[in-house]
């Protein structure tokens, strides 16, 4: 049994810490305590640490299934980073030797990460199943909810594989879920009497902030004069890549920020260099697609602003949630003009096939195109033995999901009254609002000076000498001489 | 691909055909394609923007028709004299590639993810620093400059890559050594995107990233003269031949001797295919190195010219021969013969 103290000692001497954030311990004591565990914490919390410490103390193998594929790189390379050089992704990025020498050398590592697709697969799953797996974390475990936003029925064979793993000790993490969600996750992973850690959702030094716009043109003024003026470093959200890329340029013009679109399109060095530069004060402003994660920890993000309204609460959450987490003021902006939901249904209802798409690739066989995400979709549920009336009804359950979750997201948008309470309604986490901060949200205080919370860019943004330097000063300062 | 970029490939005098555009962009080695790209003086460019659309070169083709450059009719495009105008300022205004060529025998783009990689992690190193985010790389890339880095790292690797940088930035212009130092990676110094490069040279994208690879093509050749190993060994593996993997094999065969037919049935491959092939290796080398009087013979050479001279090469017509005992496919040898007799320069 490891002990409350051995815990504290491997947080100093691993990762250079004395204290615990809230929910770690608790998780890691349960975990350690051999129960399983579903752990809500706000993102940023450090619900990673909570894997790494466990691997670290217990030196067995941490198998992780994650959705985000394209983050499971940059997962690794963080693990490397500080050090462990025994994490592997498995992604179907990869070869087949390189997938296959890594299941054939499984015992040789500490993490592997994985998407629930390819753990589902047979020759992936029978190596797993004749290794010893130490911890099993279902990361973004809301991902397995019908009632989520991002509900990826891959995840709903994961209750049947852990089965098949040996059921090993598992935790189940996710940065935001109902009450309703919850209970959805540990159903289908079989887990109903797993012990549940949950930290409260609110972010309590975020102000929220919406402003409504009657025209385009003001709303971009607007986004202008905010970049300009508020504390750098900032993160500004939009609903297409298009729009990230021609608003980087605007903002690059118009002011005197660093400014750099961050969306999947770009190329691995485009994006590694966004990100570096990002992540050491480089850069001051990023223009980034809420389809697309970011594979970096900064913790000095002073505002998140949403040029176009999220399709769900979770989702407004999860982004806004990059601010702040040094826990210093910060600030949570929703730009809406009149009509933005439109664009937010569109792209909501998009995602769900509609019936007679549904009926369309029932009729086909293996998806045609590689790609196609709805023909996949219903190719995963055909395959699995359902009907295409079980299907169509679920999907218009879903279809209806949706546009529920737009409407509380507009909710939210509306609400002429705190904007605090009405995110703690959301999660089932109401509190008293004697506990709101000071200056807490737009409904309470809507012109309130950014001064005030001490948000105002105080001098030119921090600009790189880098532009500015000639190759002689670069080389010199590249290889040290 | 941008509307300024297509009218590079377009031409006032005669019309051009879009789709071979296109193709020797995206890097489609069918015979067609190569051989009006090789008229088109384009074949530099095969497979220069693999992921090029058909939906970016219909906008391309869209706003050129829109301002009133080029005239198109079906598939083929012209220049207008407007447009042959605008072509001249762009000649002269604009970044000229002067070195794609290389790109159809080195693997160029994984040389420069090589080269860019090693520099970060020779940056590192000169400053003792061991944890550091490494530039993403496909996974060959990764272990390559890996094993590269063990066999070299006792050889002052430091001052290696800081005098190879210098010698190269020195010979450049200044404009082009500035830009292409910016992209460097390197020790808290993630470096700059193309296209925060491309904002701070007033270029566009196309035109930055242009130049971007013309300069890793220069470079690519730099580094294959290069005395020194360390750098030398960046390049190893990456060479391939001008003609495809396959079409190479076909040729061997038939520069020893062998009849097409024998080829064909060894490789179990259709006659039609070691034709293709032929003609494949006949565009893509030298003059010198096929053999264009096993297959035109001087009768039929000197036959075939009665009937075609005094035509301009790209407007004969097989039907005007196809009486002729000659098949379609010396006929278009004949053309890539004539074709590269007059011009060499493809
Ligand atoms: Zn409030």
């Amino acid at each position: 049994m490891i002990s409350t103290e051995q815990l504290y000692q491997t947080l100093q001497q691993r990762f250079g810490f004395s204290r615990f954030r809230p929910g770690q311990l608790e998780a890691l004591t349960a975990l350690t305590a051999k129960h399983n565990t579903l752990a809500v914490l706000p993102t940023g919390a450090g619900k990673t640490l909570i894997y790494e410490l466990y691997g670290a103390i217990t030196q067995q193998l941490v198998l992780i299934v994650s959705p985000l594929i394209s983050l499971m790189q940059d997962q690794v390379t963080t693990l490397n980073v500080k050090g462990e050089k025994r994490a592997a992704a498995l992604t179907s990025m990869m070869t087949y030797s390189e997938k296959n020498w890594i299941l054939r050398h499984l015992h040789e590592y500490h993490f592997i990460f994985i998407s629930p697709e390819m753990l589902s697969q047979d020759q992936v799953l029978s190596a797993f199943q004749s290794t010893q797996i130490g911890l099993l974390v279902v990361d973004e475990a809301h991902c397995i909810s019908t009632w989520g936003p991002d509900f990826r029925p891959e995840y709903l064979l994961l209750g049947q594989i852990r089965h098949q793993l040996h059921d090993p000790l598992t935790l189940m993490a996710t940065a935001t879920a109902t009450e309703r969600v919850r209970e959805d996750i540990k159903q289908k992973l079989q887990l109903p009497q797993a012990t549940e850690i949950v930290q409260p959702v609110d972010r309590q030094n975020i102000f929220l902030s919406v402003e409504r716009f009657e025209a385009q043109t003001d709303k971009e003024e607007r986004l202008v004069e905010l970049v300009a003026k508020l504390k750098k470093p900032g993160v500004v959200y939009f609903s297409s890549k298009k729009k990230a890329n021609e608003m980087a340029e605007l903002l690059a013009a118009k002011t005197d920020c660093k400014v750099a679109a961050y969306h999947a399109d770009l190329d691995s060095e485009t994006r590694f260099k966004v990100q570096q530069q990002f992540m050491q004060d480089q850069l001051d402003v990023i223009c980034a697609t809420s389809a697309f994660g970011m594979g970096i920890d900064k913790n000095n993000v002073r505002f998140v602003i949403h040029y176009h309204v999220p399709s769900d609460v979770e989702s407004y959450w999860q982004e806004i949630g990059r601010a702040g987490r040094d826990g210093q003021q910060s600030v949570a902006i929703l730009l809406y003009q009149a009509g933005d939901e439109q664009i937010a249904a569109f792209l909501s209802e998009e995602t769900v096939p509609q019936e007679n798409e549904i009926h369309y690739y029932f009729q086909q066989n293996a998806p045609q195109v590689a790609g196609d995400e709805k023909a996949n979709l219903i190719w995963f549920y055909k395959q699995h033995g359902y009907s295409e009336a079980q299907v169509q009804n679920s999907f218009a359950s879903r279809r209806e999901q949706r546009v529920t979750a737009l409407r509380k997201m507009m909710g939210y948008v509306r609400t002429p009254d705190c904007k605090r309470q009405y995110i703690q309604q959301y999660f089932d986490q109401v509190q008293d609002v004697a506990t709101n901060p000071e200056h807490c949200c737009s409904s309470d205080e809507a012109q309130l000076d950014f001064g005030v919370l001490g948000l105002l860019a105080t001098a030119t943004p921090a600009q790189s000498d880098q532009s500015s330097a000639e190759w002689p000063a670069i080389l010199k300062q590249l290889f040290n001489f | 691909m941008d509307a300024t970029q297509l009218m590079r490939f377009l031409s006032p005098t005669s019309p051009r055909r879009l789709r071979v555009i296109e193709n020797i962009l995206v890097g489609k080695r069918t015979v067609s394609t190569l051989y009006w790209g090789m008229r088109y003086h384009q074949l530099s460019w095969l497979g220069y923007e693999k992921k090029l659309s058909r939906e970016v070169m219909d906008q391309a083709v869209h706003n050129l028709q829109t301002e009133g450059l080029v005239t198109v009719e079906q598939t083929n495009a012209q220049l207008t004299q407007q447009g042959a105008v605008e072509q001249q300022k762009l000649l002269q205004n604009s970044y000229q590639p002067q070195h794609l060529k290389i790109r159809l025998v080195v693997d160029v783009e994984t040389f420069w993810q090589r080269l860019l990689l090693a520099t970060q992690v020779v940056s590192e190193q000169s400053y003792q620093n061991r944890q550091y985010y490494p530039l993403q790389t496909s996974w060959q890339v990764k272990q390559t400059v890996k094993r590269w880095f063990r066999q070299f790292h006792g050889a002052d690797l430091q001052t290696v890559f800081y005098n190879f940088w210098q010698d190269v930035f020195a010979d450049l212009p200044s404009d082009q050594a500035s830009f292409m130092s910016r992209l460097l990676v390197g020790h808290e110094r993630p470096g700059d995107t193309l296209q925060q490069v491309s904002r701070d040279f007033q270029m566009s994208e196309t035109e930055a990233r242009l130049m971007e690879v013309d300069l890793i093509c220069q470079l690519a050749k730099l580094v294959s003269q290069a005395a020194n190993s360390s750098i030398n060994a960046l390049l190893a593996g990456l060479n391939h031949s001008l003609v495809s993997a396959s079409a190479n094999q076909t040729l061997r065969s038939f520069m020893a001797g062998e009849s097409l037919e024998v080829i064909s049935r060894k490789r179990s491959l259709k006659l039609s295919t070691v034709r293709e092939h032929l003609l494949e290796a006949a565009i893509m080398l030298p003059l010198e190195q096929f053999d264009y009087q096993r297959i035109l013979t001087p009768e039929l050479v000197a036959q075939l010219e009665s009937r075609l001279n005094g035509f301009p090469l790209d407007e004969w017509q097989f039907k005007q021969v196809e009486d002729l005992p000659v098949d379609f496919w010396q006929f278009r040898l004949l053309e890539i013969l004539r074709s590269k007799k007059a011009d060499d320069k493809h």
